[in-house]
């Protein structure tokens, strides 16, 4: 801890921005924050959180077999054929997904879906290329819809996440244009005394030095979300309003319209074939559309190293021969930003170091669109306006996250996979309850840290109760576990701690 | 010495020239802003040259970030004082505002914004001279980044009518250059 700083207030030089222009943007700033402030929050929140969604996929089946090398071509030939006669027995041309990237996870997946019949299927194989189980992790595909269009109707959900990108976006916009002391500020961080001044530190400090990440996961998120509107409306456009031909223009070719019987494609042979003018490059999917008919179009995904982009797409057709592929790893910039989309998102390309840099800036973002809500709310007390009942709710809305996510993860584990999304909304709407009956924004605050905590604790219990103690197990489970343990403590401490009493820490207000 | 451990030293050495920089009266330790972000672009420049382009600017820029806000939290300063004069903040525009108003707002933010930006994107995918993918693909990037800036322009700006009048202006120009060639065709 450093001597108290020295400081400069708006004396001397002019701020590169007027007042005027500073205040206005304020006000537009605090307007949109407040508008969507419990959206971005949760999506921030489950954003974080999705990250490590193939680490909470371990730790829901931590018997699954690891598979820590590139499976060999025979394994992944062997898998596809075991998948492939599973899936005839139910559907007609269904498509394959095959899968293995040691950077994000060591599971080699496999997946059948028929787009008539909708039937579907995922498994987890072995080295050798043997289907062991089923994928059964309903809390991780639980979080990751949570993220991706808030258990909302795809096309609506995906649209309402993409605009609260938008919405993200435009509050880094208009928060940069309302700090005209941006620089000199950089390093300021007081704690204590004023509320307000506490957490305005806290939220321009967190907000500036993770301004590139913010700015990459918004932009990216809003670009994932709005693309099928973005697409629908170029496609009125300039492809006769075929919404297809427009993604497929980005997405590659599809499969052809024979649907006469076929062997399935000789992976070992378009790998050879890709090896041809990149000897260095390494499978990480394949995805064969009507697999097992002449019309057949396989998608085969290798990586080079040194991209951010996980692979790029080689298209293969109905008899194997290769007719052209995606640039994503070295083609031109917008399929370069294509192949690196996701991976930006998500922080999936450098393993499990970036993904924990991303955990630390996710988090700060969500403190940041907390800490924004809580501003205006010190603001209103100081100025003897205070506005008790939304202290309660944004309180409430705050810390009934946790709790929620906590019970759904309970729910998950109690092997009733039917039972989540209810289990969230309720523990969600209940959290909300309690905080707006409670007495001040303080109590129901700390009630709900507390019971988050011992529901997560309880989460814990309840996993090695239900898994035991797998000493040859994923060692992954034993890193969540001990996650969730050391959360639930912080949670239970927080919530009785002297600071938490006073109201110092974020959320909390003075009654 | 491990040329990453060299960029991060850099990197490190950049942040805490210019945190003694910025903690400094106006005017002060000026030499140290510029050799700061001299140290800064070095250490990109070598987590460019060992990670290649695309990863070693993205590293660099995750490792800036952590690196600033380690230094934030070595400036941490505790106060029992509930305030002081210097911490006076700039206070938003007072304005006086009614429902319709807030509605009118809202539309102008979110919907004609939206179009706007959308309209733009979109004629930029179909009018200009490049691969179908990088039309497409930065055309659609252009969206969120023009929305977004449309939304914090019209909720900043006072004036409805005039935002109203120059979104509308936007989204004829947008919309006639994607969709007129169908019409013309």
């Amino acid at each position: 801890m450093s001597k108290t700083p020295k400081q400069t207030g708006p004396r001397g030089k002019k701020n590169w921005l007027s007042p005027d222009f500073v205040r206005a943007m304020l006000a537009g700033h605090s307007a949109l924050g407040l508008a969507f402030a419990a959206l971005i929050y949760i999506v921030c929140l489950s954003g974080t959180l999705a990250v490590f969604v193939m680490e909470f996929q371990r730790w829901e089946q931590p018997d699954a077999p690891l598979v820590l090398e590139v499976p060999s071509e025979g394994a992944l030939q062997k898998a596809a054929a075991s998948a492939f006669a599973t899936a005839k027995e139910k559907a007609e041309h269904p498509d394959l997904f095959i899968a293995w990237d040691g950077s994000r996870t060591p599971h080699f997946t496999i997946r059948v879906h028929d787009h008539e019949s909708d039937f579907e299927r995922e498994w987890l194989a072995d080295g050798s290329g043997t289907l062991v189980e089923e994928i059964n992790a309903p809390w991780s595909e639980f979080l990751a819809r949570l993220h991706i269009n808030l258990h909302i109707p795809q096309s609506y959900g995906l649209f309402i996440v993409g605009l609260t990108g938008v919405a993200l976006l435009s509050s880094l916009i208009s928060g940069v244009l309302s700090h005209p002391r941006i620089f000199r500020d950089a390093f300021a961080f007081r704690f204590g005394g004023s509320l307000r001044l506490q957490d305005a530190d806290l939220h321009n400090r967190l907000g500036v030095w993770g301004l590139p990440f913010h700015v990459a996961v918004s932009l990216t998120g809003a670009l994932l979300g709005l693309a099928v509107l973005i697409i629908g409306v170029l496609a009125m456009a300039a492809y006769e309003g075929d919404s297809e031909k427009a993604f497929a223009e980005i997405l590659g070719p599809r499969a052809g319209e024979n649907m006469e019987a076929a062997p399935l494609p000789d992976l070992a042979a378009l790998m050879a074939r890709v090896r041809e003018d990149h000897p260095d490059a390494v499978f990480a999917s394949a995805d064969i559309e009507h697999a097992g008919t002449a019309g057949q179009m396989t998608h085969l995904s290798m990586g080079t190293p040194g991209h951010l982009a996980a692979a790029n797409r080689y298209y293969f057709d109905g008899s194997g021969k290769l007719i052209g592929d995606g640039g994503l790893e070295t083609g031109s910039i917008g399929q370069q930003i294509l192949g690196a989309l996701q991976a930006v998102h998500f922080g999936w390309f450098a393993g499990m170091p970036v993904k924990i840099v991303y955990g630390i800036l996710g988090l700060a973002l969500t403190i940041v669109t907390h800490t924004g809500v809580t501003i205006w709310l010190h603001r209103k007390r100081e100025k003897g306006d205070p506005a008790p009942f939304w202290e309660r709710v944004w309180s409430a809305v705050a810390w009934s996250q946790p709790l929620a996510l906590a019970v759904s993860a309970l729910v998950a584990l109690s092997g009733a996979p039917g039972f989540i999304l209810a289990s969230y909304l309720a523990a969600t709407a209940g959290s909300l309850g309690i905080g707006i009956l409670s007495e001040g924004g303080k109590t129901g605050g700390r009630l709900l840290r507390l019971m988050g905590g011992a529901v997560l604790l309880a989460v814990v219990v309840l996993y090695i109760a239900k898994f035991g103690v797998q000493i040859h197990g994923d060692p992954m489970a034993w890193i969540v576990n001990s996650f969730l343990l050391g959360s639930g403590l912080a949670l239970c401490l927080s919530g009785v701690s002297p600071l938490a009493r006073r109201g110092v820490l974020a959320g909390s207000q003075r009654p | 010495m491990d040329v990453t451990a060299e960029a991060f030293l850099l990197l490190a050495a950049g942040i805490f020239s210019l945190r003694w920089a910025w903690l400094q009266k106006r005017g002060e330790g000026r030499g140290f802003v510029v050799g700061g972000w001299l140290a800064i672009v070095s250490s990109f420049y070598v987590f460019a040259h060992v990670f290649g382009g695309e990863r070693g600017i993205t590293f660099a820029l995750l490792a800036f970030s952590i690196a600033g806000l380690l230094a934030v939290t070595a400036t941490l300063q505790l106060r029992n004082k509930r305030s002081e004069p210097r911490d006076r903040a700039m206070e938003p525009e007072q304005r006086r505002t009614n429902w319709m108003r807030a509605i009118g707002k809202s539309l102008l933010a979110v919907v004609l914004a939206g179009a706007a930006a959308i309209g733009v994107g979109v004629a930029f995918a179909v009018a200009m001279p490049m691969p179908a993918t990088d039309k497409m693909i930065i055309g659609g990037l252009m969206v969120p980044i023009l929305w977004g800036g449309g939304m914090a322009w019209t909720l900043a700006d006072s004036k409805l009518l005039r935002a109203t009048a120059i979104l509308l202006i936007i989204c004829a120009v947008g919309y006639g250059i994607a969709f007129l060639p169908n019409f013309v065709s």
